[in-house]
């Protein structure tokens, strides 16, 4: 179930004073989709997380450290992702996120909105 | 599930910041150290490794920031920041906080007291069952005095014939004497008929009411208690019921008490200055003699289809109908139907609601003075809120920082309110007339309480929010530029407000005080009254004797006699006499009619009325009542019935104009049969009901002659009147040791109940007036001082170039007397169309009284002046060359 009607690209109302903010938060949800499929392969620590997506996307998606750490923590609070403390593998305590079954449903939501947003515009790419 | 996460992190962002944000930063470290390690496998050098892993990181502080957003306290952390800055700025600003809050405080207390007083007696429902129903029905004398009793004759006939009421019951209040165990006590009782209850519809806290069986002929007395009775004399015993007592010495049986708080006091016409404290059925024998004297009250409940006027209409019919078919007794008397809320509180509506407008303007003027207290000292702040904006606060955050601190000051006003209408209530009920039902019960009304602290926090959003965006929309570039203070730099927008403000306070100031000294002077009018006679120095108290005991018209003349002697042999007495009713107390003095003998005479019902009065030739001495003309009562009419009659100068004027009264007979109609009297003497007149209205003709007889069992015993003493009264007491106890007396109060404690509502309205008025004119006052320092300390750089230049200090103590004190003067011609305006809602309370006095209104506006200017004054004198002590050093 798509949390927000802004990915209901059906009928799409781009209001002028809207288009940055949707913007934005088109990246926003983008990111979390990616976060939530990197953790759905196994826990991982913010760095670690940003490293699977860099492997997962062979290097073509570099999430920005800065940005990663707000969006973690609002995932968490939404309670897709919950997270502990535990001793790294070098001795260091690292703080690792798994994701919940929420996030799983979550999860799968985002990924088929956003398989109907890219047939969509595919769509209308392939038109003459 | 996203709610209760967000709620646990800022509650423990609030209670545990700093292991929130440790708890951040060890991740976020964690993080760069493992991009350190990565760089060092890569092949950097530490130092470089770890430079690199900081600067991909980004702005580290700026992340730990945006991570502290989500996970930190958001809204309560800004909010409690809010607040302790808000704290710490009203600690720095004291002289502000204290007025405001006082002002505050002053507004929400007596508006909430003042609601709820007046919740309780005009909109409370009264304490009876659906009370809109209940209603008292009067007779009206043929010559239009209204609320008069009705006869028992008159009852009858109206219960017989009505269409419009359920239920009737006619009552009336009498002192009786309680005796059986423990002290003899007298106290009033209400007779009423057994449907009584059934009228008013409250049941009974213990046993049963009235019932009709109760009325029949051979059924023995019943008595039904009132609560407070019962708790003081019967040790709220429920076994009280069936318990035996002696009224009067006759035997009666208690078979119910009534609830708490519950009570029927109609005080004009049958009260005897108390409620009464019992019930006992009322005689209705069938005998016509029976059926005349007029003592009685009737209240009825209106049937469900009927409305009051409908029933008043009809009530009409019948008294018409009535006069028609007993004209000896009922010609051209009318009735009338009051609505039982109209009869407890018609005569305090006004004034209240008066109160209430006054009340309101005080809140005015109490915002007003917030407004500009909130507006000056944001002003004064454009410095310190242009840095905040610089530093990087959002206007945003500024308005609600300074909102904040509103809301402290509201919250703060309204704490210290609330004490104050605690307070206020409590004396409010204190100084109230005694009679005002309901008033006695009277609690801080959690309703009102909620709308004023609403109101409150109103006016402190509105005036806090004004002057916060006004400021936050200002250049702040400017305001930080130096020499950018005072009047030139301020927006003029702001500073008319604030003198707008202040002039709206002023004048109405003036339509308070104004309002209040008309009332005073009523007030000193009313008391000047010449009333006909001298209350220094009088005790009085009342004697009942118990008719079961001086079962004889010569025993009660008896007692009464030889009491005085005894009393008139005491050391500090000067005189004593007895009369049935005091003026202003217990009683009416039964307006009857009366033909003078050698006149044609009147048709029957149209005879011209008097009062009647019992008195003795003691009675005159001692009350200082002139006697005008003719004789006294001799000793021997004192003592025996010989048919004389003394006449106030009123009747001597209306009926006698032109000839001598003496020696003339009259035939007062309060007899069986028809008993011509000789007037000996004319008396002084003596305001007995009614400081305001005219003296009624009057006639006094002896007690011989018309023998009451009860009379009021007055005694002029020579020094403090209440110290003699234990002396007087043994007197009386000497001539039978169980006769209670009751009442006992000086002349002077009488007059001052009378006159206690009128000193109730004056009072609290006047209290409204000075606090209005204090609140001013304050208003007006307040714009003063503040201008002043603006203008602190003009000053010190005008001073620099040469002005005398004196001048510029003039300069100020001239523009606090311009504001004043068109705040008191304002108000002057006002008062003038406003205070004839007065004029039904005025007594003497015109509703635009120039005199009034010339002392106010003089007070005033005067009080002004005086706030003016310590600016003024500030602005003038001004050192020139710091004014201008500091900017």
């Amino acid at each position: 179930m798509p949390t927000d009607s802004r990915y209901d690209y059906v009928s799409v109302r781009l209001k002028r004073s809207k288009v940055a903010k949707d913007k934005a938060d088109l990246l926003q949800g983008t990111l979390d989709m990616l976060i939530l499929k990197a953790l759905s392969l196994g826990e991982l620590h913010g760095y670690g997380i940003i490293q699977r997506i860099r492997q997962l996307s062979d290097e073509m998606l570099n999430v920005e450290q800065g940005s990663l750490y707000p969006a973690l923590y609002r995932i968490e609070q939404k309670g897709w992702v919950s997270s502990k403390w535990v001793v790294h593998e070098t001795g260091r305590d690292a703080k690792f996120y798994k994701l919940t079954r929420a996030g799983r449903r979550q999860l799968e939501a985002e990924e088929a909105s956003w398989d109907r947003l890219v047939l969509a515009v595919t769509k209308v790419r392939q038109a003459t | 599930m996203k709610w209760f996460n967000l709620l646990r992190d800022r509650i423990r962002a609030l209670f545990a910041r700093e292991i929130v944000i440790e708890d951040i930063d060890r991740e976020l470290r964690l993080h760069v150290d493992m991009q350190t390690d990565a760089n060092i496998a890569a092949g950097m050098s530490p130092d470089e490794a770890r430079r690199e892993a900081l600067r991909s990181f980004g702005n580290l502080p700026k992340v730990r920031d945006a991570a502290y957003d989500v996970k930190g306290g958001g809204f309560f952390e800004t909010l409690s920041q809010d607040i302790r800055y808000g704290a710490r700025v009203l600690t720095k600003h004291k002289t502000f906080t204290l007025v405001a809050v006082l002002t505050l405080a002053l507004g929400i207390g007596a508006n909430t007291a003042i609601f709820s007083v007046v919740n309780e007696l005009l909109l409370k429902p009264l304490p009876y069952r659906d009370p809109e129903r209940i209603v008292m029905v009067w007779e009206v004398t043929p010559e239009g005095r209204h609320q008069n009793n009705s006869s028992r004759g008159n009852f009858k006939a109206w219960r017989e014939q009505n269409r419009s009421f359920e239920n009737m019951a006619a009552f009336t209040d009498q002192r009786t004497n309680l005796t059986g165990e423990g002290e003899p006590e007298e106290l009033t009782a209400q007779f009423t008929n057994p449907e009584f209850f059934e009228v008013l519809g409250v049941d009974p806290l213990l046993g049963r009411p009235l019932l009709p069986e109760d009325g029949e002929a051979d059924k023995s007395n019943v008595v039904v208690l009132s609560y407070g009775l019962w708790q003081r004399r019967f040790g709220g015993q429920a076994s009280v019921i069936g318990k035996p007592i002696m009224l009067n010495r006759v035997p009666s049986t208690v078979v119910g008490v009534m609830p708490a708080h519950f009570q029927f006091y109609i005080r004009q016409r049958t009260g005897t200055g108390r409620p009464a404290e019992l019930w006992t059925v009322l005689p209705m024998p069938e005998t016509p003699e029976a059926d005349r004297g007029r003592f009685l009250g009737v209240v009825a409940r209106l049937k469900n289809s009927v409305s009051t006027e409908q029933a008043d209409a009809e009530m009409r019919t019948i008294a018409a109908r009535l006069s028609g078919a007993i004209p000896q007794y009922n010609k051209d008397w009318s009735a009338e139907v009051l609505p039982l809320r109209e009869q407890f509180s018609g005569n305090v509506r006004r004034p209240l609601l008066l109160l209430l407008g006054a009340v309101g303007f005080v809140l005015l003027i109490a915002c007003a003075n917030v407004a500009n207290l909130l507006l000056s000292l944001a002003t004064s702040r454009e410095k310190e809120i242009a840095l905040r904006a610089a530093l990087g606060a959002s206007r945003l955050r500024i308005v609600r920082q300074l909102l904040t601190e509103s809301f402290l000051l509201a919250i703060l006003g309204s704490l210290v309110g609330c004490a104050l209408a605690w307070w206020g209530i409590k004396a409010l009920v204190a100084i109230s007339p005694r009679d005002l039902i309901n008033l006695q019960n009277v609690g801080l009304n959690v309703t009102v309480l909620m709308w004023t602290l609403l109101l409150s926090f109103i006016t402190g959003i509105v005036f806090g929010l004004a002057p916060a965006l006004h400021i936050t929309r200002l250049n702040l570039n400017d305001s930080l530029k130096e020499g950018a203070k005072g009047d030139s730099g301020q927006a003029s927008g702001s500073r008319r407000l604030r003198n707008v403000l202040v002039v709206s306070e002023i004048a109405l100031a003036v339509v308070l005080l104004a309002s209040a000294g008309l009332l005073v002077k009523s007030f000193i009018n009313l008391q000047q009254v010449n009333r006909g006679f001298d209350s220094q120095n009088v005790l009085t108290m009342v004697v009942r004797l118990p008719e079961a005991i001086y079962k004889e018209d010569p025993q009660f003349v008896r007692f009464f006699r030889q009491a005085l002697e005894h009393i008139q042999a005491l050391p500090g007495v000067r005189a004593a006499g007895i009369v049935n009713y005091l003026p202003f107390y217990g009683g009416l003095g039964s307006a009857t009619g009366f033909t003078i003998e050698g006149r044609p005479q009147p048709l029957p019902g149209e005879e011209p009325t008097t009062d009647v009065r019992v008195a003795d030739a003691g009675y005159f001495e001692t009350m200082r009542i002139p006697l005008l003309r003719g004789r006294n009562f001799t000793d021997v009419e004192m003592r025996e019935p010989r048919r004389v009659v003394l006449i106030n100068e009123a009747m001597a004027r209306q009926h006698f104009a032109g000839e001598s009264p003496i020696g003339k007979r009259i035939d007062v109609q309060m007899f069986d049969t028809p008993t011509p009297t000789e007037i000996v003497g004319i008396v002084g007149n003596v305001k007995y009901e009614s400081l305001i209205d005219e003296v009624q003709p009057t006639v006094y007889f002896s007690h011989p002659d018309l023998t009451y069992a009860f009379m009021t015993l007055v005694i002029r003493t020579e020094g403090d009147p209440a110290a003699l009264a234990p002396a007087v007491h043994r007197e009386i106890r000497s001539l039978d040791p169980n006769q209670p007396i009751s009442d006992v109060r000086t002349m002077n404690q009488v007059m001052s109940e009378t006159l206690s509502r009128a000193r109730f309205n004056t009072l609290l008025l006047g209290l409204f007036a000075g606090l209005a004119t204090l609140l001013s006052a304050v208003g007006i320092f307040g714009v003063m001082n503040y201008s002043v300390a603006l203008r602190t750089h003009e000053i010190g230049l005008r001073l620099a170039i040469g002005a005398q200090p004196r001048q510029v103590l003039v300069l100020i004190l001239k523009q606090g007397l311009l504001l004043t003067l068109v705040g008191v011609g304002l108000g002057l305006l006002a008062a003038f169309a406003l205070t004839r809602l007065l004029s039904g309370l005025l007594f003497g006095v015109a509703a635009a009284d120039a005199a009034t209104f010339a002392t106010i506006s003089l007070l005033l200017v005067a009080v002004s002046l005086l706030a003016s004054y310590l600016p003024a004198r500030r602005a003038m002590r001004i050192d020139p060359l710091a004014a201008l050093r500091y900017e």
